[in-house]
């Protein structure tokens, strides 16, 4: 029985680490093609190990691309739309569960009703609405257009719901105005919905494509994605620089994930669970 | 509602009038942004629909139903549906398959946990471009590693996968597999927490083997579960653009342009915004069955449990 | 409280009243606008005037002036950069802000910034002659007329350019570059196989031999004889080459000998596949730089790369320039070529100061700088190529210098207002072809029907 426990074990181990290999090997295959020269990329018969060197591919993109200028952009698009939807979300979130007002139920029916519209359906009508207020290639835009969100309310209510009206009504009674109760009783509680919410936001518009394709357009102002896009179509022969800008562009994202992945893990369980 | 007339409230009334304006400050905020940049849109996205404009300054022409007749009459979207189904079904069901399996691997008490789970989300966090250029190199056809690698073990004549028609959906749907999988696995393996322990230990004393476990109470007790990715996944499916954009740019000719391709497209390459919201309103409604589709499920198994 | 409360509802209120406005805008643009072309010139003259003003307030008072032009591929080329930084220097009190786009995406990204009718950007540097008429059919592009009759401006100089910008009989734009197609070859992977170099009197036929004797070696280190970018026009130009076609016709049967060959070359693998040039995205310069190929047929803003490249380093092989191949019916230096257009966008807020730009971007002054750095300009002249052919960077040889020269020159395209519209057609039928989903015949069936559609003459 021991034995046998120790067999499936070890096969186990052999299939994860398979498994882990193999979901890896392409961006192993990434930094060292980064690390050749563009002949060499496709040597055959492949090499599993540049037999030189070539760090200076990174001196070259940094020079050809500012990535520190589309970094900051990322961030900054990130970081303002996250906190923007963060505390919306919230605010209505209280206002939907702790409040009660005319045509409360109403509303919120139209939250549920267009929190299953994907944004590919209303990104053409809604980027001519931007545009027509000014708003086309600026970063406001950008922000405004994903800032708000149904499924963001409608997260952070489903955990306020469960927050007990009784301990709202104490707090009343204590001579707390409702912003008070918000502050000091129900935001504090939201705390895990709210990581849930930032780790969700943040990844959709770290990684958002389409919405920085379609509202950017100039270069001071594009985000990673866009700009290490722009760098591949210019340079798409020089293999070993385009593996060096994806390189690059990964890195923040590898930093913030290793040092928040408890984050990030319960993030998607809880978004998973509650739907 | 002046400050004159609010004495003349009984305090109920003007209690109830507080209620209110309380109620709607915490709202307003999220509710006017959502109205302007969400509500507004998917309602203009109807009117669209049904109007001839070309963005321009010229004025928009009401034509009926003649997009829905245009875009359904264009062999280029036909072809988009055809397509985008054809990638939601080689793409869930390896999906979902591999995350389940993954999941359960990792929810054994083996050390390293955190590394795999970490290998295997990774490529979720991943940016799109970077992971398309690096596949789209991989997959190279006439010396990439993947081809190196079939022909290494044997295959003649290996696929030449993104330049080739036939062959591109079948590429892109393997990177989405590659890509999607470790996000699912995160779910199963919450879940799979939430499993009581006692319904194993009570197999275990009936004598169930490992794999009789998986069959019976694992899979079982995770329908709820599998519905809802698969649920997920299909509408992801239907949404795919990013992808594709950045692999195959919908080609080789249009033999991988998806519905989201061709609304962009339409919207943004040849200004028919009439079309574009057309296709808009096909997707809309393709994404509303499955919701509905999700909804009696979800009835059926919140009464089963 | 109260005082966030009440900064949240200020907020809102605006962000309903903007919208609501943007929203009357957007819908029903027929009443700020009207349909008919007096009121739409009159909102011009109305936006000049304004623009006017606001620059005479501006200029007084020594604020610096901003105006914003599009370009794309900025970077890998000298084309605009030259002129802008000529004209800043000269107009110290005007700021120039770019908003670059890869060429790829050009026409797309600012077609979206026209729809918006935004006051950015001000002058544009139209991609080709076939999206300056659809521009200028949307009334997208300011016409030009008024500033020519008041500033006497004399369009003589372009030798006949600028009359190919007219649209409707007005004009929209002024000639900034002119370019026809020559073929690049590298001198060192003709001199490593012993081969001489492409002449310049070289038929088609002449040319698909010397591709498929350059062709060498295998992998990745496989140089490719000759390199055909994706676009249609590398197989339709040679088509109407000899000036008795062009690619809006009744019947396509006279471009099936060249898809065949262009087939042929891809398919003897003496050019790179396109499939795979097109779902990797692959520019032709980096397959040119990167020794990829021995020759490559392309317009002579490429001279321009080449040179800017080699000045900052990024290559140092040889390279050559050679007329381009002629069919066997015709003389040595037929070619192939267009014109590339400045314009104004009709919704700028600076409307004389752009002309200015304009103005001055396609004037001889400009055109000397550019010929410097190997831009071929809108003014036609033997000085200029000779500038050009003495700069230090251009390839050494009179034979170089020579196919720099042409006996006839056609239009890649026709002046058609539908021009676009037919061009998306035959993008999507050239790559059926080039992807073996359409035999030839079948391809050039297809074209003559759905462009006889478009046209209406069935």
């Amino acid at each position: 029985m021991n034995a046998k426990r120790k067999a499936t074990k070890i096969i186990l181990y052999i299939l994860l680490i398979g498994l882990g290999i193999t979901m890896m090997v392409p961006f192993y295959w990434m930094v060292i093609s980064s690390l050749k020269l563009n002949k060499d990329v496709f040597s055959i018969p492949m090499r599993w190990w540049p037999e030189t060197m070539h760090p200076e591919n990174y001196s070259v993109i940094w020079k050809k691309l500012p990535l520190l200028i589309f970094f900051k952009n990322t961030a900054k698009l990130t970081i303002i739309t996250t906190i923007v939807q963060l505390c919306t979300s919230c605010f209505a979130a209280y206002g939907f569960t702790k409040c009660k007002f005319v045509g409360r139920d109403l509303i919120f029916l139209m939250y549920v009703t267009t929190i299953a519209v994907p944004w590919q359906v209303y990104m053409v009508p809604q980027f001519i609405l931007v545009s027509k207020m000014g708003l086309n290639d600026t970063h406001l835009g950008l922000i405004l257009m994903q800032a708000f969100s149904a499924f963001g309310v409608f997260l952070i209510r489903q955990f306020y719901i469960s927050i007990p009206d009784e301990l709202c009504e104490a707090a009343r009674i204590d001579g707390l105005n409702e912003f008070g109760i918000f502050r000091k009783i129900v935001f504090p509680l939201g705390k895990p919905a709210m990581a849930t919410l930032t780790i969700f936001t943040f990844t959709n518009v770290w990684n958002d494509f389409m919405g920085p394709l379609i509202y950017l357009k100039t270069k001071e102002l594009k985000t990673v994605q866009l700009g290490i896009r722009m760098f591949i179509s210019q340079y798409g022969a020089d293999y070993a620089w385009i593996m060096a800008a994806s390189v690059c562009s990964l890195i923040p994202i590898v930093i913030v994930f290793l040092s928040c992945q408890k984050f990030f893990v319960e993030g998607v369980a809880a978004s998973g669970i509650k739907g | 509602m002046s400050g004159e007339k609010t004495s003349f409230l009984t305090s109920k009334q003007r209690r109830k009038i507080r209620n209110n304006l309380t109620g709607y400050a915490f709202i307003i905020p999220n509710l006017v942004g959502y109205t302007v940049f969400v509500f507004i849109p998917v309602i203009f996205s109807f009117v669209l629909s049904v109007m001839s404009w070309d963005g321009s300054q010229r004025p928009m022409e009401f034509v009926g139903l003649a997009n829905f007749a245009d875009i359904f009459g264009d062999k280029i979207f036909r072809g988009t549906l055809v397509h985008t189904v054809s990638y939601a079904l080689m793409t869930v069901l390896p999906t979902l398959v591999l995350a389940l399996l993954l999941a359960v691997l990792l929810n054994n008490k083996i050390k390293g946990v955190a590394i795999f789970r970490t290998a295997f989300y990774f490529p979720y966090i991943a940016s799109i471009v970077a992971v398309g250029a690096v596949w789209n190199m991989l997959f190279q056809p006439d010396f990439g590693p993947v081809n190196e690698i079939l022909k290494f073990l044997g295959l003649k004549n290996p696929p030449r996968w993104v330049v080739d028609k036939d062959w591109a959906m079948v590429a892109v749907s393997i990177v989405s597999v590659w890509k999607y999988m470790g996000y699912y696995m995160i779910v199963y393996l919450a879940a799979l927490q939430g499993i009581s322990s006692s319904l194993y230990e009570a197999a275990s004393i009936d004598g169930a083997n490992g794999w009789q476990k998986l069959l019976y109470i694992t899979v079982p007790m995770l329908t709820p579960t599998t519905f809802f990715v698969l649920i997920m996944l299909t509408i992801q499916c239907f949404k795919v653009f990013d992808l594709v954009y950045v692999m195959t740019g919908g080609g080789p000719g249009n033999a991988t342009k998806t519905l989201v391709n061709y609304i962009y497209e339409k919207a943004f390459t040849s200004w028919e915004f009439g079309p574009a919201s057309a296709g808009a309103i096909v997707l809309f409604a393709i994404v509303l069955v499955i919701t509905l589709i999700q909804f009696s499920g979800e009835k059926k198994w919140s009464k089963d449990l | 409280m109260r005082k966030k409360q009440l900064v949240a509802a200020l907020m809102a209120g605006a962000m309903v009243c903007g919208t609501l406005a943007a929203c009357g805008g957007g819908s029903t643009p027929a009443e700020s606008q009207g349909g008919g072309a007096d009121q739409t010139t009159a909102a011009q003259a109305d936006q000049t005037t304004a623009a006017q003003s606001g620059d005479s307030a501006k200029e007084a008072s020594g604020e610096k002036q901003v105006l914003s032009v599009t370009t794309w591929d900025n970077d890998s080329s000298p084309q605009f950069q030259a002129v802008i930084d000529a004209y800043e220097e000269k107009n110290p009190n005007v700021e120039i802000k770019i908003i670059d786009t890869s060429a790829d995406e050009y026409n797309n990204s600012l077609g979206i910034s026209l729809s918006a009718a935004q006051p950015d950007p001000d002058v544009i540097w139209v991609k080709d002659m076939g999206s300056m008429l659809q521009m200028a059919d949307k009334e997208q592009l300011m016409p030009i007329d008024d500033f020519i009759a008041k500033d006497n401006f004399d369009m003589s100089i372009y030798k006949g350019a600028a009359e190919q910008l007219m649209y409707n009989g007005k004009a929209y734009a002024l000639p900034y570059r002119n370019d026809w197609y020559v073929l690049y070859y590298n001198k060192d992977l003709f001199d490593a196989a012993g081969v001489e170099y492409p002449s310049n009197d070289m038929t088609w036929e002449e040319y698909y031999e010397l591709a498929a004797k350059m062709t060498s070696g295998e992998g990745s280190s496989k140089v490719y004889g000759s390199h055909n970018h994706t676009w249609q026009a590398l197989v339709t130009n040679w088509a109407v080459q000899d000036g008795k076609h062009t690619v809006v016709e009744k019947d396509y049967g006279f471009m099936k000998s060249w898809y065949e060959e262009a087939v042929a070359l891809q398919d003897g693998g003496y050019i790179q596949d396109y499939s795979t040039l097109k779902t990797a995205n692959i520019h032709y310069s980096s397959v040119f730089k990167n020794q990829q190929c021995a020759m490559m047929p392309m317009g002579t803003w490429f001279i321009a790369t080449m040179m800017q490249s080699q000045a900052e380093g990024e290559t140092d092989f040889n390279w050559g320039v050679a007329t381009i191949p002629h069919p066997a019916d015709t003389e040595a230096g037929y070619t192939v070529g267009a014109l590339t257009p400045i314009a104004i966008s009709a919704f700028t807020d600076q409307a004389d100061l752009a002309w200015d730009f304009i103005k001055f971007a396609s004037s001889e002054e400009a055109a000397e700088i550019l010929a410097d750095q190997g831009v071929f300009t809108g003014i036609p002249s033997d000085a200029a190529i000779n500038t050009i052919a003495s700069a230090e960077l251009f390839p050494e040889g009179d034979s170089n210098v020579e196919a720099l020269k042409y006996v006839h020159y056609s239009f890649d395209r026709p002046l058609d207002p539908q021009i676009e519209e037919i061009r998306t057609v035959l993008n999507e039928v050239h790559e059926m072809i080039m992807i073996h989903s359409y035999s030839v015949d079948e391809g050039l069936a297809e074209l003559t029907e759905r462009v006889a559609e478009i046209k209406g003459w069935n």
